[in-house]
């Protein structure tokens, strides 16, 4: 077991972690943050997607012991005082939602595209939930509400937008 | 017998809207419970000893050294459990005994203190076995010479109307007849003949299937599963172990991480049951990798498909006949109900007078096929609507056109006997062909159109109850065993239960499927829930609204008749303003100890005797698809330019989760046409994982129109039918047509891969080059001496 340092959405963590552990398995067994799920462990679903210093990761294929010092945000941290982030607000209003698995990891595919670049173009959204695998939605309601807060960003005002 | 004027007449509060879905928070939040977040105090880890062999004798089964590995709590294999469970055929152990039958079987399992303990000792587990001869393919496994998979067939039991032919490998053989098919065919002034096939395809939702099973000393077992259906599933169990069905506890998770059909049956519940059944007052989970996902879930059934149609030259179809092949593995699971879905609709959604269609299910030595998005509806409209516009092209008729002048409509009579009713099949043909402007708007060089349209059952007659609770202050919890695994049936029951009673729609809860406490459902499958569960909720919420009338008539001296509920408030409908809250009424009856209890179900009534999945249905799904594609005639590759997908939903109860629901279909139609498909060399399998079998990304989906027709229903709840299960059907037909029509090669064969399209072209190519040798200039240019 080695010592590590971590923030987690904000709070300063030391836990001991086998040389072995995963991120995934250290934020959802030993912090009880559930909202990263395990739905391939090889990154190919991106369900276990959170952000690591800005940057989102597949915490299913990053070793826990290479986190020290390093800073993750995870879904429970994009709504800290029970407010939504706007992609959360989005994903609601534009019906983006369906069996949920993998609407925490898109949703943070979503907030580093957005935290890093606040215009992006709809090719740019897409690039960066390809990563995000979803088999319910068809991906389009999850593109509207990525655009419609990337939108707001550029002063365009989309409301709610139900077909 | 459609009810058109339903949606004219009435106003609604919460039908026809689309509030926020009442789980859309708690998932977007993470807070939403799956099952891989629910853990029990002394909660065992097991894992699956797997077989490597397609098909061999197990000659002996050693687990001494497993067993005292340390954090061990126990091993079990077939022998511990040695019963036989399956739906309408019951072929399937828990474990394999005596042999095994497809590669990824479960031979052994074990229960320890943590996975990564399991998962080692399976390695310590020695097994024995004898190769034993396999048979993948339908059409050589039907063969007299085919090695037998099972040879007590003849022996297991099995729901009426299944026929399994004993000493074959035929688990189920479906047959049907209307009219003279011989008749038919010699009226005819051509025949055309086709085969097509399918390959395999998984699910792939996003969470992989888990059991969690506790069983006590006294027999008495609770199961925490992704299970899509709590009581099919307390019955599968229950006949299997011989046990009351009281004793058998079936809790769904909260959530469920998507389903399309996979998640039904014994899958990870198979396995953590063996383990309970073995070591006791345990909760013993089951979770899946995704690699067993593929090796020992479910798939789609692989098929063959043999169509011959007549014609006479005007257009008109004299007779079809279909022969139909569905591989459904090492064992049945849906298998015989799917092949007699697959018989049912094998002929079209078209009004033939001599149809002929058999089907047959056949065992193979390959993971198990079961049910999944269209039942075998994929597989079926694939081929005759592919068929359809092969048979349009040599009578060079306009394929849209074709089809709308035989699609059936209200009156006709179905290939099964039934008289068709509430077909809004029609009207999605021909909105798919004004938006696409079909025959005005060319697309240009190596571009194309294609339309295909389908029909699939619902599965007929079954049953649905429901309670509606109303609280001390008005809210309202629904009981129902419909299970949420993404379709949006919480949201669209409670939206029921609120405009039925008259209050505001996020009053209304539902709560999470228990056997022992949310009421009978057959199941959460074959888009049967917005109708039968609608009907059950509407039903219950209809009680409950009498009764709370009843008490609020007695308060203000009044009729019942004389009051109505919106808002939550009892008013007299000549006097809105005086009104009580429903919490006041209760209150003044009872103070602060009262509730009403409402109490609804719903079974369709058929005017034909009761069947177990009867040929006549109380509805159809009937949708269609129409794409565009661009087709590189260098790569062989396909750019879906658009595709426009239109569902007759009856009413629109939600149409925000229509269009999901459109959307969503198209993505899994689109993998299933394009790249989806398990690759094996022999008895291995190359590909079992998400990173070498591809789903759609964000990236592969074109732009999608979904278009939503209302053809009322007069038994629907509000005129509703249903959605979900079909919304993929037609799309691959579609996009073949579409090929086709962009650079004239008839693809027959699924998933259409660029290689496929590619030698297409090259065959295409030499025939030309043979044809100008020829000096024949009349079909230069077309392979099948259509249009093209």
């Amino acid at each position: 077991m080695k010592t590590i340092m971590l923030t987690v959405n904000g709070e300063a963590y030391e836990l001991a972690v086998a040389p072995n552990d995963m991120l995934l398995d250290v934020i959802r067994d030993k912090l009880d943050l559930t909202g990263a799920k395990k739905g391939c462990d090889t990154g190919a679903c991106g369900a276990c997607t959170v952000i690591m210093d800005g940057e989102p990761i597949l915490s299913c294929m990053t070793l826990a012991v290479r986190c020290h010092g390093r800073e993750i945000t995870t879904i429970e941290g994009l709504a800290p005082r029970g407010e939504l982030h706007p992609l959360q607000q989005a994903a609601i209003d534009h019906n983006a939602v369906q069996c949920g698995f993998c609407t925490p990891g898109w949703l943070l595919s979503a907030k580093a595209l957005l935290d890093g670049n606040p215009h992006p173009s709809q090719e740019e959204v897409r690039t960066a939930i390809a990563g995000n695998l979803c088999r319910c939605t068809g991906y389009k309601k999850i593109e509207d509400a990525i655009s419609a807060v990337a939108g707001r960003n550029q002063g365009v005002v989309k409301g709610k937008n139900r077909d | 017998m459609a009810n058109t004027d339903l949606d004219s007449v009435e106003q609604y509060d919460a039908i026809g809207t689309s509030p926020d879905r009442s789980d859309a928070k708690s998932k977007a939040t993470g807070r939403a419970v799956f099952i891989e977040d629910m853990h029990f105090r002394g909660m065992l880890y097991g894992k699956v000893l797997r077989s490597k062999f397609a098909h061999a004798r197990i000659l002996s089964i050693d687990t001494a050294r497993a067993e005292k590995m340390p954090g061990v709590r126990g091993v079990v294999t077939g022998a511990d459990i040695p019963v036989l469970h399956g739906e309408a055929l019951k072929d399937d152990c828990f474990l394999a005994r005596d042999k095994v039958r497809y590669r990824g079987e479960g031979v052994a399992a074990v229960a320890a203190v943590d996975e990564e303990t399991a998962e080692e000792a399976l390695s310590l587990i020695d097994v024995c076995y004898e190769e034993l001869p396999a048979v993948f393919d339908p059409e050589e496994a039907i063969k007299p010479e085919a090695p037998l998979i099972h040879e007590q067939l003849g022996a297991y039991r099995h729901a009426p109307g299944i026929e399994p032919i004993s000493g074959t490998n035929i688990c189920n053989y479906f047959h049907l007849e209307k009219g003279d098919v011989d008749k038919g065919f010699a009226e005819a002034d051509l025949i055309i003949e086709d085969k097509f096939t399918t390959g395999m395809q998984q699910h792939c939702t996003l969470e992989t299937h888990c059991g969690i099973c506790l069983i006590d000393d006294d027999n008495r077992l609770t199961l925490w599963a992704t299970n899509d259906s709590p009581y099919r599933t307390r019955k599968e169990i229950a006949d299997a172990l011989k046990i009351p069905q009281i004793n058998v506890r079936v809790i769904c998770a909260p959530y469920i991480g998507g389903n399309f059909g996979g998640k039904g049956g014994l899958k990870a519940e198979a396995a953590a049951i063996a383990l309970a059944w073995k070591i006791r007052n345990k909760p013993i989970r089951v979770l899946f990798t995704r690699e067993e996902e593929f090796t020992s879930a479910i798939v789609r059934h692989p098929s063959v498909i043999y169509l011959k149609t007549g014609v006479k030259k005007d257009g008109a179809i004299t007779a079809r006949a279909v022969r139909m092949y569905f591989a459904t593995g090492a064992y049945a699971e849906k298998g015989p109900t799917i092949t007699r879905f697959g018989g049912v609709s094998g002929a079209g959604p078209y009004n033939i007078p001599n149809v002929k269609i058999e089907a047959s299910c056949v065992y193979t030595n390959r993971q198990l096929s079961g049910a999944m998005r269209g039942y075998s509806g994929p597989q079926a409209a694939w081929a005759y609507e592919s068929h359809m516009d092969n048979v349009a092209c040599k009578l060079g008729i306009d394929p849209l056109e074709f089809r709308l002048r035989h699609v059936y409509t209200d009156g006709d009579t179905h290939a099964s006997g039934q008289e068709i009713y509430s077909e809004g099949l029609k009207e999605c043909l021909e909105k798919i062909g004004e938006r696409m402007e079909w025959g005005k708007k060319s697309l240009g060089r190596n571009r194309g159109k294609g339309v295909a349209c389908m029909e699939r059952a619902v599965k007929t007659p079954f049953g649905s109850a429901a309670f509606v609770k109303v609280n001390e202050d008005g809210t309202v919890d629904l009981l129902s065993s419909t299970t949420e695994v993404g379709q949006g049936a919480d949201t669209v029951l409670c939206q029921i239960v609120a405009e039925e009673l008259g209050v505001p729609f996020d009053w209304v809860k539902k709560a999470t499927p228990d056997t022992s406490t949310t009421p009978y459902d057959t199941s959460t499958t074959s888009s049967r829930s917005t109708f039968h569960m609608g009907n059950a909720a509407k039903a219950a919420a209809a009680d409950a609204k009498g009764q709370i009338l009843k008490l609020a008539a007695e308060l203000l001296k009044t009729n019942a008749d004389d009051l109505a509920i919106k808002g939550g408030n009892v008013y007299l409908k000549d006097n809105g303003g005086s009104s009580l809250s429903i919490a006041q009424v209760l209150g003044k009856h009872f103070g602060h100890s009262a509730t009403v209890l409402g109490r609804g179900f719903y079974y369709p009534h058929l005017e034909v005797p009761v069947e177990y999945f009867s040929t006549h249905m109380i509805f159809w799904l009937l949708g269609a698809h129409g794409v565009e594609v661009e087709v590189n005639r260098q790569t062989g590759e396909v750019k879906i330019l658009k595709v426009y997908a239109a569902m007759d939903v009856g009413k629109a109860l939600h149409p925000s989760n229509c269009t999901a629901q459109l959307e969503g279909g198209v993505s899994m139609g689109l993998g299933f046409a394009l790249y989806e498909n398990f690759i094996f060399r022999g008895g291995d399998f190359l590909n079992p994982s998400l990173l070498d079998y591809k789903i759609p990304t964000a990236l592969e989906m074109p732009e999608i129109e979904p278009i939503i027709v209302e053809c009322a229903h007069e038994e629907g709840p509000y005129g509703a039918k249903g959605i979900g299960e079909t919304t993929n059907v037609s799309l691959p037909p579609a996009l073949a047509n579409a090929i086709y029509d962009a650079v004239g090669v008839r693809i027959h064969e699924l998933p259409i891969t660029p290689e496929k399209i590619l030698y297409a072209l090259k065959q295409v190519s030499e025939k030309k080059t043979q044809q100008r040798a020829d000096a024949d200039p009349a079909t230069v240019g077309n392979p099948f001496g259509g249009k093209k």
